[in-house]
């Protein structure tokens, strides 16, 4: 027992930076190596799935773009797994961003699925009006008058000569918002000023660092459903029937958190066997 | 593969493996990733705010294309001045080729004169008199709009969306199945004592203490599931830098990673073995 005990102590003084590179290795190896892992998706994914699922053909659904290339891994999949689904369901696509590098996700995705595998024509399937600073402020001028805030899309073009914008005036004129957010601003400001106060229904993909926070409205049925970071979007492609860039993914994700449980278990016995060597001398 | 896309790569390489070297310790890579970040950040940031809400939302409102030669009118020439002035002090009086403020006005989709958009543009102003010391007090009054503004909005978005609807979601539902009950019963019960850990009027013994003690349990799961998902957020991010790497160690990039890795082994080692030898005391 002794042996076991002074085994964890000395564990404990082992320097970080082999910790580091175990982590690495475990995230890197199924990288280099992929393994495919079953994927299940959660009620949450469901819902989000369902929402976009039901909605009528030709639906006006606005997608917002709150993430940039650091959360790129993490929501750009979900980006492209709901407009496929989207363009495969013959729904209007209307994007904007809250953040400046969101324009260039948009931009990407677009240039993925819509021109690249869908076929579909700017201004008359789909249109990418851009990023507009101001935060909450940009979502309620989306909410009263979208004109007033935007007058050019993000190619340069009159608003008033696009169109697909000739019927849509304020946030009433869409039936679905979903927003791909990475923090603030982002889903939270979407339900806050536009979608609860205006009764549309709001689905989100954000980041995992953000789903405690956003679980609330979930619950509470303020967002209908989210997709909870990487997992989120390897289950919305397992949804949708496509193998995506996410769930190719999922398998560093799951060893890196084998590895991380093991570390958090051995670092709290080897806390509590070196306290308990503390309190004996 | 263009040969700026080739270039990008290997920025990029060097960028990510500069800012994961901080893992062995503090080092020159490190601290130029880190510096060259911030200061293109601001950069991006300050050319984007100019270009997608300054210039088309307020100078594209206060001066528009559309009624800088409708009419002949006297005000209207007189409005026109000042941006005549800015046109010719950006283009040092019709020396440099300038198309940020064209001859013709501001064409961004705005047929009148907002002059209302006068009251921003003369707090923007004063924001920017924080760089005279003798009229830095007028910033004062751009920043009591701002956090105005901003705490109105705010508390309007929270009253109704976080407050009201949370309440409304947490209230029982007594037509539902017992597991819903149950679950609904823990959920205000979680809450009620969670929030009495934060009730600071009366002094925590008795009761009060052992239902904020129990609140102090539930606080804890909660933040045992955001660090959950904390982990779960930067082992995406660290997968994405990865599978970057791995992408631009291919052929077509003549394996960028593997070279600026090797690069950047020798130069730290090198540098390690320097800084050794400074701390060295001397004999």
């Amino acid at each position: 027992m002794e042996l076991i005990k002074n085994i964890f102590i000395n564990i404990g003084t082992i320097n970080r930076r082999w910790i580091f590179l175990i982590v690495g290795l475990s995230v890197l190896l199924p990288l280099l190596f992929p393994i495919k892992i079953p994927i299940q998706p959660t009620l949450h994914s469901q819902q989000v799935y369902n929402a976009l699922k039901n909605l009528e053909p030709n639906s006006n659904i606005l997608l917002s773009f709150e993430y940039g290339p650091s959360t790129k891994p993490e929501i750009h999949p979900m980006a492209i797994g709901v407009l496929r689904l989207l363009f495969k369901n013959e729904h209007n696509v209307y994007a904007m961003a809250l953040w400046p590098d969101g324009l260039f996700m948009s931009q990407d995705a677009f240039k993925q699925v819509a021109k690249d595998e869908f076929n579909k024509k700017y201004g008359v399937d789909y249109v990418n009006l851009g990023f507009k600073p101001g935060n909450e402020a940009v979502v309620k001028g989306v909410a009263s008058d979208i004109r007033k805030l935007y007058t050019v899309d993000s190619q340069g073009t009159l608003v008033k000569d696009i169109e697909m914008m000739k019927d849509i005036q304020n946030i009433n004129d869409f039936d679905f918002v979903f927003s791909f957010s990475a923090g603030y601003p982002g889903s939270k400001e979407w339900l806050q000023f536009a979608t609860d106060p205006h009764n549309i229904p709001l689905s989100t993909g954000c980041t995992s660092i953000q789903v405690t926070e956003i679980l609330p409205y979930v619950e509470n049925e303020q967002i209908l459903g989210v997709l909870a970071g990487m997992p989120g979007a390897a289950e919305f492609e397992n949804l949708i029937g496509e193998t995506g860039s996410a769930t190719g993914l999922m398998a560093a994700q799951s060893f890196a958190h084998i590895i991380i449980i093991l570390f958090i278990i051995l670092g709290n016995l080897t806390y509590y066997f070196t306290r308990k060597k503390g309190r004996k001398y | 593969m263009s040969n700026i896309e080739i270039i990008g790569a290997w920025i990029s390489v060097l960028f990510t493996l500069s800012i994961l070297s901080y893992l062995y310790k503090d080092n020159p890579f490190y601290k130029s990733a880190e510096h060259i970040f911030v200061g293109v950040s601001a950069g991006y940031w300050a050319s984007t705010f100019f270009w997608t809400q300054v210039y088309p939302n307020l100078f594209g409102r206060l001066w528009p294309a559309s009624q800088m030669n409708s009419s002949d009118s006297f005000l209207l020439t007189l409005w026109y001045f000042p941006y005549h002035v800015i046109r010719n002090l950006t283009t040092l009086f019709g020396l440099a080729k300038n198309d940020i403020f064209p001859v013709t006005g501001i064409e961004s989709g705005f047929e009148e004169i907002s002059f209302s958009y006068l009251i921003p543009f003369f707090l923007g102003m004063f924001m920017l008199m924080r760089l005279i010391k003798k009229l830095s007090w007028l910033a004062r009054w751009a920043i009591a709009y701002t956090v105005g503004m901003a705490a109105g909005l705010r508390f309007y978005g929270f009253l109704s969306s976080d407050i009201v609807e949370q309440i409304r979601g947490s209230t029982i539902d007594l037509s539902v199945g017992p597991i819903e009950i149950i679950n609904s019963l823990i959920l205000i019960f979680g809450t009620l004592t969670g929030l009495l850990y934060f009730f600071f009027s009366r002094k925590d013994t008795g009761l009060i203490s052992k239902f904020s003690k129990i609140g102090i349990y539930f606080l804890m799961i909660s933040f045992g599931a955001s660090f959950g998902f904390a982990v779960m957020g930067r082992i995406s991010l660290l997968i994405g830098r990865f599978n970057s790497l791995i992408e631009y160690n291919g052929k077509e990039y003549y394996y960028s990673s593997l070279w600026i890795l090797v690069f950047m082994i020798v130069t730290l080692a090198y540098w390690g073995f320097k800084n050794n030898d400074k701390h060295e005391p001397a004999n």
